[in-house]
Parts: structure tokens; sequence; C-alpha cells
């Protein structure tokens, strides 16, 4: 028997509404104190903004040749965005409407899912709006599709399903942007599942304004032989926390995780990923990196489980910070559980400064101190974005990132 | 003269390596130091180029007519000091082109020149790459990324033809390099030879003394320099060892 949409989202109200937000007592949210969220917004937070007409014009990302599909403040702005002609892409408002029976499993909320909190619950109960994306099998979308969500003050709740079919291929940038003064909430679930062969890139870009807070959760569910690639970037917002939660559930799938976090000021950054090996000869690859500059609290946390069955699982998980002021901070713990002894697992951490025997180098063919700190800077955090196979997107965030690092002066220079 | 060590004493982290450096270089001159593991050749040319964690107990050293000793990397770097390093570090991220660029304006700024623009700076590093048959893709590589042993050490000499040195210290740049890959550094060491240009070589072989003959060969051991000579003495070394050089500085 099928339930209605009515009921799972009064049954997620109802767990919002018995649960309190999570505290800094509960370790999974140890170093993010989302009290912060109802001191900044007030009691009734999660109340959706209102609708506002803003000229999106700015938040482009140049040279990008992409669909776009854009939300202000949660809702669909159809005469701003360009979708492909395929019925493959629609808001969710306009499927709750017309199929919501459609929507019933994309907005479940299971309070037992690993990372699971009442923010997830409100969004499952209150999320008015968001991209659902269906890629049939063996197709692709002939450009990149970019979900722009300008958030201009206020809270929205966002919920994006991507479904990826038998060897179809799609490459999605979602990008979180605003430019308001005033403080804000942005509650974004975003559910990819992955057909057998299917590959889906990711880049997942959080320059959100100056006072927003912002929750993400990014879940993927992987079938037999898919292949999930994610780039992460995490530059706005005040508070920022991003969930990944990626299970490679049948033999030969295979995830990479990239991330890099560029912060000022008092900018709090936090992410927590979640690998799940649940069948044999899964891939996984995690790199994540950050740039703490001024009195910046980062958080990385990466868990890798391998089930019992999991058998010649490749797993690799490398987590580098770079301190660039004594009241910067990072807060990192990689985390492994392996239930097999058949495995291949690498992790490693380093929290530091710029490497000696680099900044020598550099010294010793003319370049002064400061220039070589620059340059060992902007490498550092480079190579990470590096990894991005589109070089629109990957211009568009070394000129936001680096904006950041007063330190940096020839930019222009060194994106040669 | 191009530099003038005398009585050098160094240490590092108390440990005393250097006891006693006297040598003196002309411009034009090629000279070899040599010695046996440990005896302080990497010392001499790191303190040269200014690296920190050496500390000089005693002693001074003249460049150009200058106190060396009170000049940070860059600075030396700007007067013409170049050392090959027995070690390239691979920086990743930092292009090899981007990272000359700068090192030669900054010496240009120094020297009261204009900076080159891009065109006119390509020109000169993609015929100084020729030299050290170093191909074109390595310019726009990370400084050392993923190159091989020889590679690295052909860049060093690439990046010593760019910055054209009037001192320039090769810290064992022959070790660990093929036949092909010492002739094609050593041609490029050759080419760069000149009157006004001075040339130290620190190495364990003979070999490398077959392609750059150098004029003047130093035995250093036991942080000092204790036997001096032509290039003979090279071969010498090579049939004898070292072992009679301390006997014969003892008596």
């Amino acid at each position: 028997m099928s339930v209605s949409l009515q009921t799972v989202r009064d049954q997620a109200w109802q767990a919002f509404e018995a649960g309190a937000l999570p505290t800094t007592r509960d370790e999974d949210w140890k170093y993010t104190d989302l009290s912060r969220i109802s001191a900044l917004l007030g009691e009734q937070w999660w109340q959706a903004a209102a609708a506002t007409e803003i000229d999106v014009a700015g938040f482009a990302i140049p040279n990008l040749d992409a669909y776009h599909m854009i939300f202000v403040n949660g809702r669909f702005d159809a005469e701003a965005s360009d979708l492909p002609a395929a019925i493959t892409v629609t808001s969710l408002a306009s499927l709750i409407q017309d199929e919501p029976d459609k929507t019933v499993e994309l907005m479940a909320y299971h309070a037992d899912a690993p990372l699971s909190s009442s923010l997830t619950a409100a969004n499952s109960a209150l999320a008015a709006d968001g991209a659902c994306i269906c890629i049939a099998a063996n197709t692709r979308l002939d450009r990149p599709l970019r979900i722009l969500h300008i958030n201009d003050g206020g809270t929205s709740h966002l919920r994006t399903g991507i479904e990826i079919g038998e060897h179809a291929e799609l490459e999605i940038i979602e990008h979180f942007s605003g430019k308001h003064e005033t403080s804000g909430l942005t509650n974004s679930v975003t559910a990819i599942r992955l057909a057998a062969g299917g590959r889906c890139t990711h880049y997942r870009l959080q320059l959100e304004a100056a006072k927003q807070c912002h929750n993400g959760r990014v879940e993927i569910k992987q079938s037999r032989d898919s292949a999930y690639l994610l780039h992460a970037v995490e530059l706005g917002g005040l508070l920022s926390r991003c969930d990944v939660i990626s299970k490679l559930d049948e033999p030969g799938a295979s995830c990479e995780l990239n991330g890099l976090f560029v912060a000022s000021n008092r900018q709090h950054i936090d992410h927590h990923t979640r690998i799940e090996h649940n069948a044999p000869h899964c891939i996984s690859r995690e790199n994540y990196r950050s740039v703490l500059d001024g009195r910046s609290h980062g958080v990385f946390n990466g868990k890798i489980v391998v089930g019992v069955g999991a058998v010649k699982t490749d797993s690799a998980q490398n987590n580098a910070n770079l301190l660039l002021s004594a009241n910067a901070e990072i807060d990192t713990k990689p985390e492994l559980e392996i239930y097999n002894d058949d495995v291949k697992c690498a992790h490693g951490v380093t929290v530091g400064q710029l490497d000696k025997n680099q900044l020598f180098y550099l010294k010793s063919r003319g370049i002064s101190e400061e220039e070589a700190r620059q340059m060992l800077t902007f490498a550092f955090a480079d190579e990470i974005l590096a990894k991005m196979g589109s070089q629109p997107v990957r211009r568009f965030i070394e000129r936001a990132a680096f904006a950041k690092l007063p330190l940096i002066t020839d930019l222009e220079g060194m994106l040669v | 003269m191009m530099i003038k060590i005398e009585n050098l004493h160094a240490s590092v982290d108390g440990k005393a390596i250097l006891k006693g450096i006297n040598l003196t270089i002309g411009a034009g001159e090629v000279h070899a130091i040599m010695g046996p593991n440990g005896s302080g050749k990497s010392t001499l040319s790191n303190i040269i180029a200014g690296r920190d964690g050496y500390t000089v107990t005693k002693g001074s050293i003249t460049y150009k007519g200058k106190n060396l000793l009170e000049m940070s990397p860059e600075q030396r770097s700007w007067e013409g000091i170049f050392l090959a390093f027995q070690y390239p570090v691979e920086i990743p991220g930092v292009n090899n082109t981007y990272l000359l660029k700068a090192g030669v304006n900054a010496k240009r700024k120094h020297q009261g020149l204009q900076e080159l623009d891009a065109m006119e700076f390509l020109q000169i590093v993609r015929e100084k790459a020729k030299l050290v048959e170093l191909d074109q893709s390595f310019l726009s590589r990370g400084v050392n990324e993923g190159f091989s042993g020889g590679e690295k050490k052909r860049n060093e000499i690439f990046q010593m033809a760019v910055l054209e040195p009037s001192l320039a210290l090769l810290d064992e740049t022959d070790s660990g390099l093929d036949i092909d890959a010492l002739r094609i550094v050593a041609n490029g060491v050759n080419h760069l030879r000149s009157k006004e240009r001075s040339v130290v070589m620190v190495t364990h072989y003979q070999r490398l003394l077959d392609y750059i003959q150098p004029d003047v060969v130093h035995v250093l051991m036991d942080g000092k320099i204790l036997k001096t000579g032509g290039k003979e003495l090279a071969l010498e070394l090579e049939e004898r060892g070292y072992d009679w050089v301390r006997q014969e500085a003892a008596a």
C-alpha cells in the first residue's frame, strides 16, 4: 500500500516538532553550533522566506555553456531559466502539483539514515521546490545543467532529486549564491541515484552571502559500475555544513569526492562525509583541502565504512589543511570502519603551514618570501580545483576563492 | 674575483660540519669540489645559497665585494647566485614558466631594468629549453611535478640558463643520471661557460669531469679543503680513493 505525499510530509513534520536541533553534545555536531541559526533568525527560523525579484544576470559563471535552472528564495524562476527541450528536468513544485505520488520517495524522511537530523526532517516537511531530473538510459544531456539557487535573505528548503538511468551521463552544477546583507538559511537536500553504468559529475559550489547559514545534504546511491564525481567548494556563508553520504551498493561502483574550503574572518565550514562500501570491487577516492585565514574554523570528518561482503575494496582518503593565521582552526578526523580483511584503505591527514623546502626553492630562484608564500598557497588550493573538468567553473572558483585571500596579489598571472 | 670564502666554520644542530674552509674562485673559473659522503660538500653549497638551518660560527664569505652572509636567498639570486639542487623539489600547482618569469622579473626589477613581457619571456624560455633538450610541454607543467630524476636535473640546468647567474653551484647534479642525460646536462653547462660566469661542481664522481673540464679540483674532507690541484687530481682520486689525501694532510 502506498502512502500519500501528505502523509510523508506530516510524518516529517511530526519528527521535526518532536526533536530539537542537534547540539554540540551530539558527536556528529560537536564543532558546529546550530543554536546560532535560531539566534540569528528567531524561533520561527524554519519558516520559508517570501518570494522576491532579483536580477539573475549578476550570478553568471563566465564562459559556461550550460542549461540553467534558476531558483530565487527557493522558488523556481521559469522565465530566467533555460531548460533542455527534452522533458528531463522539471521543478519539484510542478511535479508535486501534477504527480504528487512520484515525489513520495524523494520526499521521504528516514530518522535512522546516517547523519540525518531535524534539519533534514524540516526539509522533508517543508520543501516546496527544487529540481527533479531524470536522464533516460543510454543518453546524456548535451550540456551541463546548472541549478542556481539565489538566496536573498530568510529561509529556503530545497529538495533536489536526480535519477540517472543505465549508462546515462549527467554533469550538474549546484550553485548557491546570494548578495543580501541580512541573515538567512539555505536548507538543501539532494538525492542522486545512479543506475548500472551511470555517470554523474557534480559540482557543488557554495558561495552564499556573508551572513547566510547553509545546511546541505547530498545522498548518492550507486548501482553496479556507476561512477560519481563530486567537486565540493565552500567559500561563502557564515555557518556552513554539508553532509555527503555515498553508498556504493553494487560491485564495480566508484566515487571520487574532492573538496576545497577557503574561509576567512569568522566563517565556519563543516563537511561530514560518509562513504559506504557495501559491495565487492568498489573504489572510493576522497581528497579534501582547506585554506583557513582570520578566525575561521574548518571541520572535516571523513568516515569510510567497509561492509562484511565488500571484499577487494580500494579506498583512499586524504585531508590537508593550511592555516594562514594563528587564530584559524581546523578539526579533522578520518574514521575507518572495516569489517573484512581483503581491502586496501589508505588515509592521511596534514595540518600545517607552507613547506619550507618549497619556500627555499622558490626564493633561491629570486622570488621574494611574500611572493613565494602566495604561489604556494595558490598551488595548495589549486591542486584540488585542477581536478575539475570544466575550465569555466574552475576559473570562476579560482577567482572567487583567491579574491578572499588578501595575500594573493597576482592571481591573473598565476592562472596561466 | 667572484667569491672568497675565508676560514668558514658552520654547524647544523650544534654539530660542527665545516671547520675552516678557505676557497677563492675567480670570474670565469670552473671548480670541482670532491669528497666522500658527509664531508660537508652539500653544506657548503647550501650556505652559499642561503638555506635555513645552518649556523655560521666563524669566518666570512665575500661575493663580488659584498658580504654574502647578510643577504636573503632571493637577494643572492638577484646578485647572480644559482644553486642547482641535489634533490629538486616538486611544487605541483606552480607553473614552471610562471616561476621563472617571476624570478627573472624580480631580478630585473632589482637591477633597475624593465620587466619582460610575456612574449619576450616565452621566446627566451623556448630557446633555453632547446639547450637542454627539454620538451616544450614541460614548460607548462608544475615545477618538477612527476618529472623523472633526469628530467629534474635537466630542469635545474634549464632554469640556470634562463636566470643567467654569475656563480652557479651544481650540487651533485650528475648523481643518478644515465649517460645520455649526463651528456645533455654537461652540454648545457658547457654552453653557459663564459669569462663572466663561474661554476662550482660538487660531486662524488670523476665521470662528470670528463664532460665538464674543471680548472681547479678541491678535496673536501672532514669539513676542510685538504688538497687542491688540477683536473688530474680527480683522476688520482678515482684511482686511489680518499684515504691517502687524509694521510698526506696529517703528515
